[in-house]
């Protein structure tokens, strides 16, 4: 008890800054909330699109430029890099996909090539990624029934034009769920900080060297102090967590009441898990209180700019993206980004989230390793 | 007496250097005992060795009859340490700190209560129950840990150099600290290098220098061994160097010195040494600033068994 006590009169002592992390969270998504509003309107309008085909004009490499053609506006250009990029840097186009060659062909015999995109990174171009995101998870849930060409074709043609029946009848609030998707990017950032602060600065006091000399000697038997000091920041991660949870209720509203909302939760909460365990490890290994702060803004900040919690993953450059799938940050805000497209949820579009989420669970067991690595050293 | 603690052949060696050599004392209870030795004779790392926070590598301790051990909670009960270095939490006010300390050991709240209120007046901290260290003087700091140590009102305690770099007003409230927990039945372990404070307060008192026990007993006793009884100082400014050998051969005069215009002169044994030495002044018509006579201290004790001083 005493050990919680403690804990809370030292949490007590350093709110302020979790405070702060908190009014910026909600500061800064409320302005994007309110900002996106405005572009309601703008979302009505259909996305420019060029498409380069390789392959030929038949099957399934057919359906989907229909498909796209469909939702979107067909833009002619002239097919050298330079009027491409042109298109891109001037805006006059907001996503280049490029079909590559024999498409058709190995869809058919159950290999996805790979289709590339180039986008301006904009809103109509998120939702012509979107589109083509929809399209392809469609087709694959057919790919591998072994149909022939016709029947598969045809049955994607017909789940699509229900999804947009079922869309219009339902309503699934893209917009709003990629406000979702803004608070929890944007919460990578509070919830790093809040608790890497406070673990660490809990953890430095009582982890110093002379008092954890007075701790070792007392009657309190050790595993029991230990394991006190690992229920306090958990439950304190726990607790914060949760709060920020109510938050985007209290902020975006209704989008959080559907499976949507309960799938952006449980994805917060395996990245709370990872950040604890972060946390811990660097509690344990910094001595040296004054350069928490720092520390802070290293990972924080770092992983916040690298993995796009300020800005949507599509601006970031492509190398920068490729550095953050070393961090935790990546997996988690990835997956927001992709819960807001999630179209209909089942296992084969859930795989790449739940993959994710196991991505992040082995980071955090990577971490308490690492952390019991140097607890038992520094014992000796 | 009770024999409440017992060191036997310790022995504890860090990398190259032997700090503990082959130590052997016992503790009493009820008594005040006075590890006194220079800086780096091992009085810190005997205590981490008999607190089971440093292993050893050879020699056993036993508190009350039992092995100490790193395990053996019911004896840290009864234990209580001041560290050397103030250990408390930057972001607890003086009471928290204490309570922590003491809820450490005693999960009672009201008894645990009771106990901060008699650390807090035993240290004389009342007015300052609501800062933090950082608000704190050093002399204040140090009382705050040594009421952090006790607060539990341990059988046993260690205080390991409680009056470093503590103005005079912090430091007579702790030695009348020390003094009360001792009258209230504590057992003190208390290690220092200031020999004046071992003369006042400790029963008993073991010299320690380079991880060894150089000489044990009441100070009476350890005076004893300094084979000094009297030394006689006096200011003179203008002195001849033949008087040297005129005093030297005084009664009982076993050493003459004479740097920067002080006259220091030791005698061994003997009754009314100042008198006769005055007289001699007077004869020699040896004009003379400052006279004072002092009985031998710890210091000289140290100097006669080790050749060096205790404080560099
Ligand atoms: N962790 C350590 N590693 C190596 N040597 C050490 C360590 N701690 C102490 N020593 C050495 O052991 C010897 C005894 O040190 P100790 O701290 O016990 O002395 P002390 O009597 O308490 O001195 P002081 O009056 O300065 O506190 C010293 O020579 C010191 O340099
Ligand atoms: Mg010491």
């Amino acid at each position: 008890m005493i050990v919680f006590k403690t804990f809370l009169r030292i949490v007590k002592k350093c709110i302020f800054p979790i405070i702060l992390y908190t009014v910026i969270l909600v500061l800064f998504s409320s302005i994007n909330i309110s900002t996106e509003d405005n572009n309601m309107n703008f979302t009505a309008s259909k996305p420019d699109i060029y498409i380069i085909n390789n392959d030929k004009y038949e099957g399934i490499t057919k359906s989907l430029i229909d498909y796209m053609s469909a939702n979107s506006n067909i833009i002619e250009l002239k097919d050298t890099k330079e009027a491409i990029d042109d298109a891109i840097f001037y805006r006059d186009v907001n996503f280049i996909m490029e079909i590559p060659v024999n498409f058709n062909e190995e869809y058919l015999k159950g290999q996805e090539l790979e289709i590339k995109i180039e986008t301006t990174g904009d809103y109509p171009s998120v939702q012509a990624k979107n589109l083509l995101n929809r399209y392809l998870s469609t087709a694959r849930i057919y790919q591998h029934l072994n149909l022939n060409e016709e029947d598969l074709i045809k049955k994607v043609n017909a789940t699509l034009e229900n999804k947009v029946n079922i869309e219009i009848t339902s309503g699934l609030d893209t917009s709003a769920l990629t406000k979702t998707a803004t608070y929890y990017n944007f919460l990578n950032y509070a919830f790093l900080a809040g608790s890497i602060y406070v673990i660490c600065l809990v953890l430095s006091s009582f982890k110093n060297e002379n008092i954890k000399k007075r701790t070792l000697i007392s009657s309190m038997k050790i595993n029991r102090f230990n394991r006190n000091l690992l229920l306090s920041n958990s439950l304190f991660a726990f607790i914060l967590w949760l709060i920020y949870v109510i938050l985007s209720f209290i902020l975006v509203g209704e989008s959080m009441f559907s499976m949507h909302g309960l799938i952006y939760i449980i994805n917060s909460f395996v990245f709370a898990i990872c950040t604890l365990c972060i946390a811990f490890l660097l509690g344990n290994t910094i001595k040296n209180k004054d350069a928490i702060n720092g520390i802070i803004n290293v990972i924080a900040l770092g992983s916040s700019f690298l993995c796009g919690a300020f800005v949507p993953m599509e601006y970031l450059p492509k190398s920068v993206l490729n550095m953050a799938h070393i961090l935790p940050s990546y997996y988690y805000i990835k997956n927001n980004n992709l819960i807001s497209t999630l179209e209909t949820i089942n296992l084969i579009n859930l795989k790449q989230i739940i993959l994710n989420m196991l991505i992040l669970l082995i980071f955090a067991s990577i971490f308490i390793v690492i952390t019991n690595i140097i607890t038992r050293k520094t014992r000796n | 007496m009770k024999k409440i603690i017992e060191v036997k052949n310790l022995t504890k060696e860090y990398k190259k250097l032997k700090a503990i050599d082959n130590l052997s004392f016992d503790v009493y209870e009820g008594e005040i005992l006075g590890l006194l030795g220079p800086n780096g004779s091992g009085k810190s790392t005997t205590i981490n060795c008999i607190l089971s926070l440093l292993n050893f590598s050879k020699g056993s301790i036993k508190i009350f009859n039992k092995e100490m051990k790193p395990d053996a909670y019911e004896i840290k009960k009864e234990i209580g340490v001041i560290f050397q270095d103030v250990a408390v939490f930057d972001e607890l006010t003086v009471y928290d700190n204490i309570d922590y300390f003491c809820g450490l050991y005693i999960s009672d709240k009201n008894k645990r209560k009771e106990y901060i209120e008699y650390a807090i007046n035993l240290v004389g901290l009342k007015e300052f129950i609501k800062f933090y260290p950082k608000e704190l003087s050093g002399g204040l700091l140090r009382r705050l840990n040594i009421a952090c140590g006790i607060a539990h009102k341990p059988k046993i305690i260690f205080l390991d150099e409680p009056t470093v770099a503590v103005d005079p007003q912090s430091r007579n409230n702790i030695l009348d600290g020390i003094k009360k927990l001792r009258e209230s039945g504590a057992t003190i372990i208390y290690t220092t290098h200031y020999m004046e404070e071992v003369e006042m307060l400790c029963d008993r008192v073991i010299i320690l220098d380079k991880g060894k026990v150089i000489a044990s007993g009441t100070t009476d006793e350890l005076k004893a061994l300094a084979n000094i009884e009297e030394k006689i100082s006096v200011e003179i400014v203008e002195f001849d160097s033949k008087h040297l050998k005129n005093i030297k051969k005084l009664p009982n005069v076993s050493e003459v010195t004479y740097n920067n215009h002080l006259l220091q002169v030791i005698y061994t044994k003997g009754d009314n040494n100042l008198t006769k030495f005055m007289d001699y002044l007077k004869k020699e018509e040896i004009a003379y600033q400052k006279i004072f006579s002092e009985r031998p201290t710890l210091n000289d004790v140290f100097l006669e068994l080790t050749g060096k001083e205790l404080r560099d």
